[in-house]
């Protein structure tokens, strides 16, 4: 139907009972009826990356998704990644050496990045490079995230060695 | 840039989606990963009254690889075609096309049939599917068809799909231990689409000279399309660095690209030479050292 | 020259605003949604020039969720038009409605305004407000516009012309008859947009009862925006605040007053309703504001040895439609900076700005960008000319130490900047000849290898005695409080906005340093009216110099208090020999500053609660405000290197190398200033080579999404090195200089000179950028057969 439908949504853990019309984005869905205002809407068209998610574990794009597709999947956002209020590795070195500066862009890629260096544990710079080109940042010339996401993989793997 | 209105449709099971198609008809569009729908209708360029989304189809998310083909389900996600070891063995040209596919989160959602459906022009999987002569198998509530590649793909965003049908699967020759593969690309940026792709595969015969060379190269027409003239004369050709640029050159006197302002016509033939050279290096390199 | 011993300014401290952004909790505009909020949708132009013949909503009001469809009509009732009549020679005054009544100027010209439930429901009421118009001939490019009997973009004006101003110092014609070579050299910068990640947007409420407009709005500028506000909405200035949330990148796209957000704010208040508009993508690339597209030539009259005697510059610039700032204002500083590091003491310019049907264009980050290519781009056509080491050309002219202070032709003055030893830092970091036999030998297998430098001068802080020598409206100064609070707490406050940089930290660092604490126990309140001093808001590179500089000497005036009633509470006769040190009272006893006992906590406390013990004369609490008016004008300096490779099949460039050595004085945080610097040249490289504002023949904008105005990714961008230089400014606050603009300037001027260089051996100059792999590809395709055959701007 074109009308509102009921959905339930499962974010970040927890279940959601919502009335959403079908044409309705999933970045606007978590942003306007479940005031997750951390996923960014950018440009709407897939491009720039700052409304990425995770469904069911994988990165995509909120804004490429309709929120009445979502039920029966898990959608984690970036309010979720620090488990209970402490950074993780990313997080920290994001801040350590300079990784964001206006922030917009940071939850995406935040995200894409939690995911990518659980497959991609010794990544290079170049894999980093290709795994960040997904995401626009207009503020930093992308070399400290560079810098951030491999100092994050050090220190993964460092933490898992221990 | 919001989508207009529409109907949404989650069928269960591929049934219940050609029911739906059969019903619905040219009022359906089917939903796969979105990743190219999803912009389109964001900016309204495409306005269906219903959509028919197909992500609960699991049946066709699969990879099938016997001793001559590789099967691919419609609904696999780049990121599967990309990383899947047995599309490694079996036909790394695939993998090769596939990980070139946009970027890391566009390839978790987009899907191999939504890729071919849409038909852009520079895409890879048509260029690959086309290149090795892929067969395209197809399904609606009425019968079941199988097209070549070449047969499907008929123009830019056009294809060969009745209203009421889906694309199940793409099948694919694997290549033999002995084959020679090439997959290049040049594109403005990273992930952007590509100005010129090239795909081939090529074996050696006793004398190491080339033989059986496929060639297919995309983003300078319509659709991408095999350039017969280069693959019937580099056939009996030494496999080395002058066959090489001959070919190459053969190849950019073969197309006729669109003259487009920021990518005039010649531009595009000499990075059709330049590309190609690149992809007939690699694939001869590997006749060499097989592994 | 080493750095005052500071201990909080220069300290390496992570951005305060990081922990935020990182989690999610970052609250930008979007975040903050009232009840009740209705959301705006405009109608855009399709042509580029046509009249507004009609305007039919019928079927848009009828829509449900619907609340109103209103054109430029409307506006006109309840707004003022904004007319900018600056007195300045050669500038026509112009004048706008809110929304366009008669004709739209570009494709994306707003004609008419949905209000509706959500924005869902205002696109698709948008679609059915049907606009009939006349097309009229559309002016797409400024040959075009200043054409004998072009069309009017601005029919109130005699012709497209719409500023003008010559100048000339010394005699550059009576130079060019003495002189062994003129030389003259042609520089084409294309369109470009800022695309900051988060679009324009504002959110309106109208307090009905209290007659108080709230605007939330991410400005740079929130006073500024809030004297326009009330003057075009008929409001005193008493009965509007700006709230300026977190914001997503500006770039100096959120800074004037745009139609769109006074439209917002004229129906929040008509309707009494909270009005909320965000940009969409389209919009942002189309229609919020473009910049750089200029022409520049100039004529060098050079001796032999390639000193320059003479320089003339004719500037073209291709304004768009609309002049949201006074035409000169962007060309101007390009003009009376050009020379930069150079000693050239006759000097002319012309300097033409025209009206086109394209985007109005805006300040972006570096709005004199092209300077720095045009200056060390005629350097380098000079040295190629003479058969001169380019390094040698730059050397023969540069300033050195024995020139400053330096009075450029155009009265700027040049001091404490360091050209000479920034150029010879990157030389030596490159290892110029071991990059040339690195060149020659690559040449031998038919490769294209190029090394380019770009020494920039970076105009940073433009105080109130630039504005007005260069007849720039506006003012220079800006204005902070530092409070502390009976808990000792301390507060402050400018009239800065930050868009991303990064404020917090290193402007509390400059208050901490005047005050004497921790940076860490300093906040720094910033974009909203009712708190903040009114001052001039973040544009340029004020930011350090203006702001922080302003901070400091206010936390120093909050120190000299506070010292004050620490004496009388130690029962000392004056402060000598007293200093507040990370908030505690210490005493300078046989060499050695020893404790005191006494806190800030202990001192706010007396100040606020126990005021009847508080020295004669020291009046009860700790507040402290100021304002300052720095220099005329503060300048960085910088020189950027690199290396790259042109692939002669395709055209691609390739990154080998790329540094920077910068000296930009004493600096607030380090941390903060790299990420700048990286920024910058990102931004730059990004617009020379990738990013281009297309418009076809008849206006039509081709570069609407972000597939098609490309933006560089992580994967083309390279790492960039920095040699960092601290040459304080004798003249401001601790030394401080500012910079973030420079990095753009240098970006393109270096990448121009490395392609140049690496196109020598074939005999060709690129000109005009962007430098794409199709235009590169012409350039070599062209060497030796005649004529470049490069592709055309325009599609048909």
């Amino acid at each position: 139907m074109t009308e509102p439908v009921s959905i339930s949504l499962t974010v970040n853990g927890a279940t959601h009972d919502l009335v959403v019309a079908p044409r309705k984005t999933l970045a606007d869905v978590l942003r306007e009826d479940l005031g997750l205002t951390g996923t960014h809407v950018g440009c709407e068209h897939g491009v720039c990356g700052a409304c990425t998610i995770l469904i069911d574990g994988a990165p995509a794009r909120a804004c490429l998704t309709y929120a009445v597709q979502m039920e029966g999947h898990e959608l984690t956002t970036i309010e979720a990644v620090a488990k209970s209020g402490e950074l993780t590795p990313l997080q920290r070195a994001l801040t350590q050496v300079h990784g964001l500066q206006c922030g917009f862009c940071t939850p995406g890629i935040v995200l894409t990045f939690e995911v990518w260096l659980r497959d991609n544990p010794d990544p290079d710079e170049a894999g980093v490079r290709e795994a960040l080109s997904g995401n626009i940042c207009r503020c930093t010339g992308y070399q400290n995230i560079v810098k951030a996401v491999l100092a994050a993989a050090a220190e993964m793997r460092r933490g898992a060695g221990a | 840039m919001k989508p207009a209105s529409f109907t949404y449709h989650r069928p269960g099971c591929l049934d219940d989606a050609l029911g739906l198609m059969a019903t619905l008809g040219v009022t359906a569009k089917p939903l796969a990963g979105g990743q190219s729908l999803g912009p389109m209708m964001n900016m309204r360029l495409a306005r269906p009254e219903h959509v028919v989304d197909l992500n609960d189809l699991l049946e066709l998310d699969f990879v099938r690889v016997t001793d001559a083909v590789v099967e691919i389900g419609a609904l696999t996600r780049h990121h599967r075609v990309a990383t899947d070891p047995e599309i490694a063995r079996a036909l790394p040209l695939l993998a090769k096309a596939a990980q070139s596919i946009g970027h890391y989160a566009i390839r978790q959602r987009g899907t191999l049939g939504g890729s071919l459906v849409h038909a852009d022009p520079a895409a890879q999987y048509a260029l690959v599917a086309i290149t090795l002569d892929a067969e395209v198998v197809i399904r609606s509530a009425r019968t079941t068809r199988v097209v070549p590649a070449v047969d499907f793909v008929q123009s830019i965003m056009t294809v060969d799909l009745a209203p009421d049908e889906l694309v199940t699967a793409v099948r694919f020759r694997r290549l033999a231990p002995a084959e020679g593969w090439g997959f290049e690309m040049f594109s403005r940026r990273h992930g952007d689409f590509a100005l010129v792709s090239v795909a081939l595969t090529l074996r050696r015969d006793g004398h190491g000279a080339i033989s059986n060379l496929r060639l297919g190269v995309g983003g300078v027409g319509p659709v991408p399309e095999r350039l017969a003239v280069v693959e019937r004369d580099a056939c009996r050709l030494a496999a080395d660095v002058g066959t090489i640029a001959v070919l190459a050159r053969q190849a950019a006197d073969n197309v006729t690209p669109e003259d487009d302002p920021q990518v005039p016509a010649n531009y595009r033939r000499e990075l059709v030479e330049a590309v190609t050279a690149r992809a007939l290096t690699a694939a001869v390199l590997k006749t060499e050292s097989p592994s | 020259m080493t750095a005052a011993p500071f201990t909080q300014i220069g300290r390496a401290l992570p951005r305060k605003e990081d922990a935020r952004f990182l989690t999610g909790a970052g609250r930008y505009l979007d975040d903050i949604a009232p009840k009740g909020t209705l959301t705006a949708s405009f109608v855009r132009a399709p042509h580029a020039h046509a009249r507004i013949l009609a305007i039919n909503a019928e079927a848009a009001r009828a829509l449900p969720g619907v609340v109103g469809v209103f054109t430029g009509k409307d506006l006109a009732l309840w707004t003022t038009n904004l007319r900018l009549a600056p007195p300045i020679e050669g500038l026509h005054p112009v004048e706008m409605t809110t929304l366009p009544i008669d004709k739209v100027r570009f494709h994306g010209d707003p004609v008419a305004v949905v209000v509706a439930r959500d924005r869902y429901l205002a696109e698709d009421a948008a679609e059915l407000v049907d606009v009939t118009y006349e097309v009229l001939p559309a002016i797409t490019s400024a040959a075009a516009a200043l054409a004998e009997g072009a069309a009017l973009v601005d029919d109130a004006l005699p012709d497209n012309l719409v500023s003008h101003q010559s100048f000339s110092a010394g005699n550059p014609l009576a130079r060019q008859t003495e002189a062994a070579r003129v030389v003259e050299t042609q520089f084409d910068l294309h369109r470009h947009t800022h695309a900051p990640m988060e679009t324009r947007g504002c959110l309106a409420d109208w307090d009905r009862g209290r007659e108080h407009l709230i605007m939330h709005i991410g400005t740079q500028a929130p006073h500024p925006m809030r004297s326009a506000l009330a003057s075009r909405l008929g409001l005193s200035e008493n009965q509007v605040t700006v709230i300026s949330p977190d914001i997503g990148g500006a770039f100096g796209q959120k800074i004037a007053l745009y139609r769109e957000e006074l439209t917002v704010a004229a129906l929040a208040r008509h309707l009494a309703r909270p009005v909320h508009w965000r940009e969409d993508r389209l919009e942002n690339l189309t229609a919020a504001s473009h910049a750089r597209e200029t022409r520049c030539v100039t004529r060098a009259a050079v001796r032999a040895d390639g000193r320059i005697l003479g320089l003339e510059l004719k500037l073209t610039e291709d304004f768009g439609a609309y002049c949201f700032y006074p035409a000169n204002y962007m060309a101007r500083v390009i003009a009376m900076i050009l020379t930069g590091p150079y000693k050239i003491a006759d000097y002319a310019f012309d300097v033409k700005v025209v009206l086109t049907n394209k985007c109005g264009n805006g300040p972006m980050r570096a709005p004199m960008a092209i300077t720095s290519w045009v200056m060390e781009g005629t350097i380098d056509a000079v040295a190629h000319a003479l058969r001169l080491d380019p390094l040698d050309v730059r050397r023969v002219n540069a300033l050195g130490p024995a020139d400053l202070p330096y009075r450029m032709a155009t009265g700027e003055l040049l001091e404490d900047i360091t050209p000479l030893e920034t150029l010879e830092a990157v030389v030596a970091a490159v290892g110029v000849p071991e990059f040339r036999a690195r060149q020659k030998a690559a040449l031998a297998e038919g490769r294209l290898l190029g090394l380019g430098f770009c020494s920039v001068v970076e105009s940073t802080t433009y105080g109130s005695g630039f504005y007005k020598a260069a007849g720039i409206p506006g003012s220079g100064h800006e204005a902070a409080w530092v409070r502390i609070e009976p808990s000792g707490a301390v507060n402050a406050s400018v009239g800065l906005m930050g868009s991303g940089q990064g404020y917090e930290s290193p402007l509390a660092q400059a208050v901490a340093e005047g005050l004497g604490v921790m940076a860490e126990d300093v906040n720094v309140h910033m974009g909203n009216t009712d708190v903040a001093p009114y001052g001039m808001g973040s544009r340029g590179g004020r930011g350090a110099t203006a702001g922080g500089g302003t901070l400091f000497l206010c936390a120093q005036k909050a120190r000299d208090k506070v010292l004050a009633i620490a004496a009388g509470m130690l029962q000392i006769n004056d402060t000598e020999g007293l200093r507040l040190f990370e908030g505690r009272v210490e005493l300078m006893r046989g060499g050695a500053w020893e404790p005191t006992g006494l806190t800030l906590a202990d001192v706010a406390k007396c100040a606020y609660l126990d005021p009847t013990n508080l020295p004669e004369g020291v009046d009860p609490g700790l507040d402290a405000s100021l304002t300052y008016d720095p220099p005329p004008m503060t300048y960085s300096n910088a020189t950027h290197a690199c290396e790259i490779e042109i692939d002669r099949a395709t055209g691609a460039l390739r990154f080998d190398r790329y540094l920077v050595a910068e000296d930009c004085g004493t600096v607030l945080n380090p941390i903060v200033v790299q990420g700048q610097q990286q920024g910058a040249v990102a931004m730059g490289l990004s617009g020379a080579l990738y990013e281009e504002v297309i418009y076809d023949a008849t206006g039509q904008n081709l570069t609407a999404t972000l597939a098609d105005y490309t933006i560089a990714s992580a994967v083309e961008m390279p790492n960039i090195e920095l040699i960092a230089m601290h040459t304080p400014n004798r003249r401001t606050p601790a030394g401080i200089k500012g910079m973030a603009e420079g990095g753009i300037m240098g970006a393109i001027g270096v990448i121009a000179g490395a392609v140049n260089d690496a196109l020598v051996p074939l005999g060709v100059s690129a000109q005009a950028m962007p430098f794409t792999p199709p235009r590169l590809r012409a350039l070599i395709r062209s060497a030796g057969s005649g004529a470049p055959d490069i592709p055309r701007k325009e599609r048909p």
